[in-house]
């Protein structure tokens, strides 16, 4: 629009006003803040003394932040391919016609919009021992012999697959969505010329389905790195982070440093740490969504 | 070929809603009952008395209460802030344009859970700890809205809104007129999506609250639960209570929600 320059100045930064007063104060200013706290000896009552370096000389010996994000990594690893492969999967089940088309779309979705809280307990609740539904469904069908049970949240390797599989039924929705709707774009000449040309189910799905989906799978990857590193709330319901603190992820373990061990200083050092892992694979996204293409 | 996808679709389907309807008929039996194997779902009696009791004599409803309150101010307000700063992005030539859009995109890459401790102090020195100003205001700067948003309003064709402008319509009139109206859509399912967000939001409102009048449903199930220990009736009945009213919106407005996601990418 045309007007004059002085005026489009002033009218812009009142349209911008609002935002950029939550923005600076809620966002920016902690950002700057956080860095004068990693300086101090920092307790929930008040600043104490100034310690220079410590806190970055302690958190990068700290043996328990490095456990903490190798914990908040084998997520990611355990969660992207899982949640990708099943969101596939689902829109493809979905997107085919049918007359419980419109169901499927509701039932993989609804899980997505339960409260955290919520997800988590049932997941909590399926997988306990003695009276969970996972452990009397593979006793109704003798794939587990009577009065044995498997400990989904006592042993850590079991307690991560059940933190991936409840988080998957909770959040894959998302991802199934993203990939039904670009399923959808994908024109249907294109899959009509290529069974003219005598291509299978088979060939059509890989050949065809999956090039055209690769573009949404980067972003979904990507997104889905970031979202699981960020993990907390499941893992602090269904494990609390045990056995023995093995399945205690970064946000966690920043929660305990600075509200159970009063330490917001050592904890705003970590979160650091965590801001730093996270910028590195945004840089990673931004660099690989721009590889071939030239715009922003 | 086709059988085998029919089995694995309808296998699929029924996985994904297993948990929620054993939630839904736990809920309904009787406290003290053996709920051991699939069989005993079926077995009578089936009463309501658990949900009366949780809506009645548990804080329950009030957080439920206090969980929509927040979202619908969180909702309201972050569009309203998003589509005036999208705007002025998109349709205001000014100085420092291309400066002030790199400092919203910044915003993308610097995750709460980051600044979540010196937020605490923030809010603290501000003293908006324990009240919903200090739950509702950190949440309304959101990047991701105005970008959206920006995106959306870069297609309304500025020959359009100069005509406007010709006949003497001022820029607030243009920008609640014509711009708002025509990209109601796009709104709604930022609406919607902003909605389910602040639904969900747990850490925040978990490290800044700790009067439990004031808990939001994520923070209040945690210490219902952790009093209950004879059997699931009376958890299932919360899961129930607190996941209804939200599933009963999300049959409403399926539609949105489903474009929001696509159109935005959000991973929630």
């Amino acid at each position: 629009m045309k007007m004059k320059k002085l005026r489009a100045d002033v009218l812009a930064l009142l349209f911008l006003l609002p935002f950029l007063i939550v923005y600076c104060l809620f966002t920016i200013w902690p950002m700057v803040k956080g860095v004068q706290m990693t300086f101090y000896k920092w307790t929930l009552i008040k600043k104490m003394g100034y310690i220079g370096w410590d806190n970055y000389r302690n958190v990068i010996h700290d043996k328990e932040v490095w456990q903490a994000l190798w914990h908040s990594a084998i997520f990611v690893v355990l969660s992207t391919p899982t949640m990708i492969v099943l969101g596939i999967l689902l829109a493809l089940i979905a997107n085919r016609k049918s007359v419980l088309q419109k169901f499927y779309r509701s039932i993989f979705f609804i899980p997505s919009i339960l409260s955290v809280a919520v997800a988590s307990y049932l997941g909590l609740f399926v997988f306990q021992p003695y009276t969970g539904l996972v452990n009397s469904a593979l006793h109704l069908v003798h794939i587990l012999p009577e009065n044995t049970e498997i400990f989904w949240l006592t042993e850590t390797g079991l307690a991560w697959i059940t933190v991936t599989l409840v988080t998957l039924w909770w959040t894959v929705g998302f991802n199934f969505i993203l990939y039904l709707s670009a399923m959808q774009e994908i024109p249907d000449e294109v899959y009509e010329a290529s069974k003219l040309d005598g291509a299978n189910d088979n060939q059509i799905f890989w050949r065809i389905t999956i090039p055209y989906l690769a573009p949404i799978t980067k972003m979904i990857t990507m997104l889905q790195i970031i979202a699981s590193f960020k993990v907390f709330m499941q893992i602090y319901i269904i494990t609390g982070g045990g056995p023995l603190d093995k399945t205690r992820p970064i946000i966690q373990l920043i929660y305990q440093t600075g509200f159970k061990k009063n330490n917001l200083g050592y904890a705003a050092t970590m979160s650091y740490v965590l801001f730093i892992v996270l910028l590195v694979l945004s840089a990673l996204q931004y660099w690989i969504n721009n590889r071939k293409r030239g715009d922003l | 070929m086709k059988w085998l996808y029919r089995i694995v679709s309808v296998a699929m389907a029924f996985l994904f809603a297993i948990p929620l309807i054993w939630m839904l008929v736990v809920s309904i039996k009787q406290e003290g009952m053996k709920i051991i194997t699939v069989l005993d779902w079926f077995k009578p009696p089936f009463s309501f008395a658990v949900y009366h009791e949780i809506l009645t004599g548990t804080k329950l409803t009030n957080w439920m209460g206090n969980s929509i309150l927040v979202a619908v101010i969180v909702m309201v307000l972050t569009v309203i802030i998003a589509a005036m700063a999208g705007f002025a992005l998109s349709k205001i030539p000014f100085r420092y344009k291309t400066f002030m859009f790199f400092l919203v995109l910044a915003g993308l890459l610097i995750p709460g859970e980051a600044t979540i401790i010196p937020l605490y102090q923030v809010a603290k020195d501000m003293h908006l700890l324990n009240s919903y100003r200090g739950i509702i205001i950190p949440a309304l700067a959101s990047p991701i809205a105005v970008i959206v948003l920006k995106s959306f309003f870069d297609g309304i064709p500025n020959d359009l809104l100069e005509s406007i402008q010709m006949d003497g319509g001022g820029i607030w009139k243009i920008f609640t007129r014509i711009v708002l109206p025509l990209t109601r859509p796009a709104l709604a399912s930022m609406a919607i999506l902003t909605f389910i967000g602040s639904w969900n939001n747990f850490l925040w409102p978990f490290l800044s609250i700790t009067n439990d009048n004031l808990f939001t449903l994520p923070m209040g199930i945690p210490t219902l639960m952790s009093q209950y220990s004879e059997d699931y009736v009376k958890p299932m009945v919360v899961n129930a209570i607190a996941s209804v009213p939200i599933i009963v919106l999300f049959v409403i407005f399926e539609k949105q929600i489903v474009k929001g996601i696509s159109m935005s990418g959000i991973k929630g």
